[in-house]
């Protein structure tokens, strides 16, 4: 029995304690629900979009590369579809039984069947797709396609791979595409604010850039840009809904001012010598023909190619992936002595009734030392007229002795000498063009008077690419009007940039194609071999690139029995005259004569450029 | 105050506040289920029959006289201690825990039972203890809390057994235990704790706190089920994505999204106003609780109300609390909501002893 006293205060105490309890129970539920409403309500942006970044996946979509044509509109690259059967694996229950119905209409070899085997499962759970066989023969495709309803969830996807129509014409002009490292691939992609993600390919190859010539220097604008599908996903990372597709911008086609006519006579007629040829429309500044030779395929490059081929190529001799055109350094020889006379001229060192003896060499005062003609003998009385067209060393020595050096250098700059004289070239080399500081700073020598003189010959430390050359000879061919040169014709890029000169007229400057023409059309003329091969009236001036510099015929005789010992043959040429269209470059590697060597080479392009 | 319902020959003895309240809340936690589980009708139909079967047992269990529960509340605990033996021997393994008994039509959860018969066992035990309760009596209690604690915890069944466990210190805090006991026993585990946290806790319950105190550490381990809750509740906002279109729960990123985590669930389909909701319903009932424990018949009956109540609270708090980031990890379902037939009979069968002790008037007070 307990007392009434002692049941009060049980009860009492009873209720105390509850309160405590429930009272923290209240505190900590407060606390619940406060922290609730901080997570659904304060942060909730950062929640919301956690939770979408959870269930959805962006896959990215490849666009498709444009197409480059020459400038009549021909196709040079093109992306070529294969075919390729494709399976979803998610929908299909039993891959054995649909494998051998399949295997009734196409052949599948053993290494395909154990690759569709092998990630059958794995691509199921993820919802993916999965290639059964590659680049279906047209066979196999409309067999396929007549009993597709069999397969419903089979079908036939196109990719592609880069196709050049003129692999070997146009190795380095137009160049290839390859892989992409992980770094180019994330530059690229940051530009469109992606990152590197599973990727839908429209090419075989995947991802793609850009590696050489066009393909490189145009990559931004052939590329494209990617697209971007949106994709519900589970937890276990499987493709549910698409959610959102934007859709990729398929690469620009680029129009290309190459002439894929011309292209070919100058290959036909480098017939795998060492050298290079370029071609310019003098209007515009436009390179229409482009090439070094040796070549090589593109495509083999691009689509795959066996280690031991590609080992072939990169240890031949001739080595064919050196870009001779714009990478390869020539001295210019003798084609300089058209741009040292008009230096002459706008000095006023000489004019064009200015003789001098020639003898057959020239003894530099200072030292007595003597610099030889080609001639022995010499030409006799030689005026700037009759210099150019027997390329009388001679005379030239003699003028560049009377020159100041500085302001020798500063004219010949303006032909594009020393410089980058191309928009859109891939890595082009600038050649060198010499200066007093230049030598002290690299050879520990002082500047020497027989220095100039050489330069006055083209000889010497000065050297060029054919692609300078073939600037230089626009540059001749227009009258000192100049255009930069490029692979794709942009109006609003091209400005005609002049020569400034004081003392140099029209009359002077066709004076000069005058004295250019005799180099072939004259009796005593260098290249006057050529005037059988030409259809229309050409200006040229030929060079000999002396390798090893002997002092007789004899010791040329000894030396070139060694071919790598033996001179380049050069030349420039424009036409037709006396309103020249096109210029042209062409460098023979130990061809030996400019006129009969490389002439030919130059006539040819030219005869097929001019005569449409 | 209508206590029962009347009929012409019989009286049902009935809480009407507890029961519609009660039967709001399953049904609601139907519908729930049926989203977190992605539409599984199975599943829903299953949690159907025993929400049907729980009422019946709840009102059943409204029934008998508080006497009868109190004068059968150590058989109660022997049979429920033996169940747990029984477990122990021919329980069903499922990953690792052996907490189940299977009985052929239904398998039980044996500590659920023992969740109940542990506070009612030391109701009957304390209720006639002078004030405040004796050190004897004291130790006594707490050994059988201890031992029935590590029945539990040895399954092993941490949450549950922690649940167990404050259960028996509920009623024994209730009854009287005196403030010089609680203090002292407070020093001595703060000091015995890091004796606790070496020998006592295994490697994986370490990590479970460890991962609570700092969830960054591992997203995709431990603390994936942290963080993809809080991304539930956090992306439902103020009013929800709406029913069936949580995409936490629908596409699997919410771990244990039917059972402990479906707070998580709700919170991501029908946002804060939702859970307001939700929990306004759970209060009411505490609340409830604690009115009809104000008015009990006698000190038994508190007693009971007191402690049955108090689980029914702790069991939301550590459920909430976990879902929300704010407790560790440890399995605990949300009472009448959650998937799984023990935990959910066991409410049933807490409250219909409730509503007996609350309904029931002695007739002579003598």
């Amino acid at each position: 029995m307990i007392d009434l006293d002692q049941r009060y205060k049980e009860k009492k105490s009873f209720f105390n304690r509850l309160i405590i309890v429930y009272s923290f129970f209240g505190i900590a539920f407060a606390f619940f629900l406060y922290r609730t409403y901080s997570i659904q309500v304060s942060e909730y942006t950062e929640y919301e979009t956690a939770a979408l970044e959870n269930k959805t996946k962006e896959v990215l979509v490849q666009p498709i590369r444009g197409i480059i044509y020459d400038r009549s509109g021909k196709i040079i690259v093109n992306n070529v579809p294969t075919y390729d059967l494709i399976i979803k694996p998610s929908q299909i229950k039993n891959i054995d039984s649909f494998l051998s119905d399949l295997s009734l209409i196409i052949d599948l070899n053993s290494n395909e069947l154990d690759y569709v085997k092998e990630n059958f499962d794995l691509k199921a759970s993820y919802n993916r797709e999965l290639v059964v066989k590659k680049n279906l023969s047209e066979i196999e495709t409309a067999k396929f396609e007549v009993r597709s309803y069999k397969f419903p969830h089979a079908f036939i996807d196109v990719r592609y791979s880069r196709y050049n129509n003129y692999p070997k014409l146009f190795s380095h002009a137009i160049g290839y595409v390859g892989g992409v490292s992980n770094d180019e691939l994330t530059n690229i992609l940051s530009n469109q604010n992606l990152q590197q993600i599973e990727t839908i390919f429209k090419y075989s190859n995947g991802f793609q850039i850009g590696k050489t010539g066009i393909e490189n220097t145009y990559d931004n604008l052939l590329r494209g840009k990617f697209g971007k599908k949106t994709y519900e996903v589970d937890a276990r990372g499987r493709l549910l809904d698409e959610m959102q597709f934007i859709k990729p911008i398929d690469g620009k086609n680029i129009f290309t001012t190459l002439d894929i006519d011309a292209q070919k006579v100058a290959y036909d007629q480098m017939d795998n010598r060492r050298g290079a040829v370029v071609a310019i429309e003098i209007d515009t500044g436009s390179i229409v023909t482009y090439l070094s030779t040796p070549s090589f395929s593109t495509n083999a490059i691009s689509n795959g190619i066996s280690s031991s081929a590609f080992n072939a190529l990169i240890k031949d001799n001739n080595k064919p992936f050196f870009d001779r055109a714009s990478q390869g350094r020539y001295s210019p020889a003798s084609t300089i002595k058209p741009a040292i006379g008009l230096f002459g001229l706008e000095n006023n060192i000489i004019d064009w009734n200015f003789t001098i003896d020639d003898p057959g060499y020239f003894i530099l005062p200072e030292d007595q030392r003597v610099y030889r003609g080609w001639r022995e003998g010499g030409h006799g009385k030689v005026n700037l007229n009759k210099a150019i067209i027997v390329s009388s060393n001679t005379f030239f020595f003699s003028l560049a002795y009377q020159s100041d050096i500085y302001k020798l250098i500063d004219y010949l700059s303006k032909f594009g000498f020393g410089a980058n004289v191309c928009v859109d070239c891939f890595n082009p080399d600038k050649g060198l063009l010499p200066t007093p500081e230049w030598k002290i700073n690299n050879l520990n020598f002082g500047w020497f008077k027989g220095d100039t003189v050489n330069l006055g010959v083209g000889q010497g430390y000065l050297s060029t690419t054919p692609l300078q050359l073939a600037y230089y000879s626009s540059i001749l061919a227009n009258m000192g009007k100049s255009n930069k040169l490029s692979f794709v014709y942009d109006k609003n890029e091209k400005k005609n940039t002049y020569i400034q000169s004081e003392n140099i007229s029209n009359l002077d400057w066709k004076k000069l194609h005058h004295s250019m023409i005799g180099v072939i059309e004259s009796p005593i003329g260098t290249a006057k071999r050529l005037q059988e091969l030409k259809k229309f009236t050409v200006a040229a001036k030929s060079g000999t690139v002396e390798l090893v510099s002997t002092e007789t015929k004899e010791d040329y005789k000894i030396i070139r029995e060694n071919e790598g010992n033996r001179d380049h043959a050069i030349i420039i040429a424009f036409g037709p005259m006396p309103n020249p269209k096109y210029a042209v470059s062409v460098v023979i590697e130990n061809g030996e004569s400019g006129g009969s060597v490389a002439g030919p080479v130059a006539i040819a392009v030219l005869n097929s450029l001019i005569d449409r | 105050m209508r206590k029962k319902l009347e009929f012409k020959n019989f009286s049902i003895y009935f809480d009407q506040y507890l029961f519609i309240s009660i039967t709001l809340v399953s049904v609601m936690g139907l519908f729930f289920l049926y989203s977190a589980s992605q539409g599984n009708l199975n599943t829903v139909i299953k949690q159907s029959i025993y929400v049907g079967f729980g009422l019946v047992i709840m009102l059943i269990l409204s029934q008998p006289d508080p006497d009868f529960y109190k004068i059968f509340s150590s058989l109660f605990l022997l049979i429920a201690i033996s169940l747990m033996f029984a477990t122990m021997i021919f329980g069903k393994e499922i990953n690792g825990a052996k907490r189940w008994l299977n009985l052929g039509f239904f398998t039980l959860q044996t500590s659920e039972l023992i969740k109940i018969a542990l506070p009612i066992f030391l109701a009957s035990y304390l209720y006639n203890k002078k004030l405040p309760i004796s050190l004897r009596h004291t130790l006594q209690t707490l050994l059988l809390i201890c031992f029935i604690f590590y029945l539990v915890y040895s399954q092993p069944d941490l949450g549950t057994g922690l649940v167990v466990f404050m259960a028996g210190i509920y009623i024994l805090f209730l009854a009287g235990l005196s403030w010089k006991f609680i203090l002292t026993s407070f020093g001595f585990i703060i000091l015995s704790t890091p004796f606790i946290w070496n020998s006592f806790l295994e490697p994986f319950q370490r990590q479970r706190i460890l991962t609570f105190i700092n969830p960054s550490n591992d997203p995709y381990g431990s603390a994936w089920n942290i963080t993809q809750s809080k991304i539930a509740i956090g992306s439902g906002g103020m009013s929800g994505k709406g029913y069936l279109d949580g995409s936490q729960a629908n596409l699997n990123f919410l771990p244990e999204a039917e059972t402990d985590f479906i707070f998580a669930v709700i919170a991501e389909e029908f946002g804060f106003l939702g859970i307001c909701i939700l929990l306004s319903f759970f209060f009411f009932i505490l609340l409830r609780c604690i009115y009809l424990a104000f008015n009990a018949r006698d000190r038994f009956c508190r007693l009971t109300i007191g402690g049955l109540s108090l689980i029914f609270a702790s069991t939301l708090f550590i459920n909430i609390g976990m879902v929300v980031g704010i407790m560790p990890v440890v399995g605990m379902p949300m009472p009448f909501i959650s998937k799984g037939g023990s935990s959910l009979l066991s409410f049933y069968i807490a409250f219909g002893i409730i509503i007996s002790m609350a309904t029931h008037k002695k007739l002579m007070q003598k």
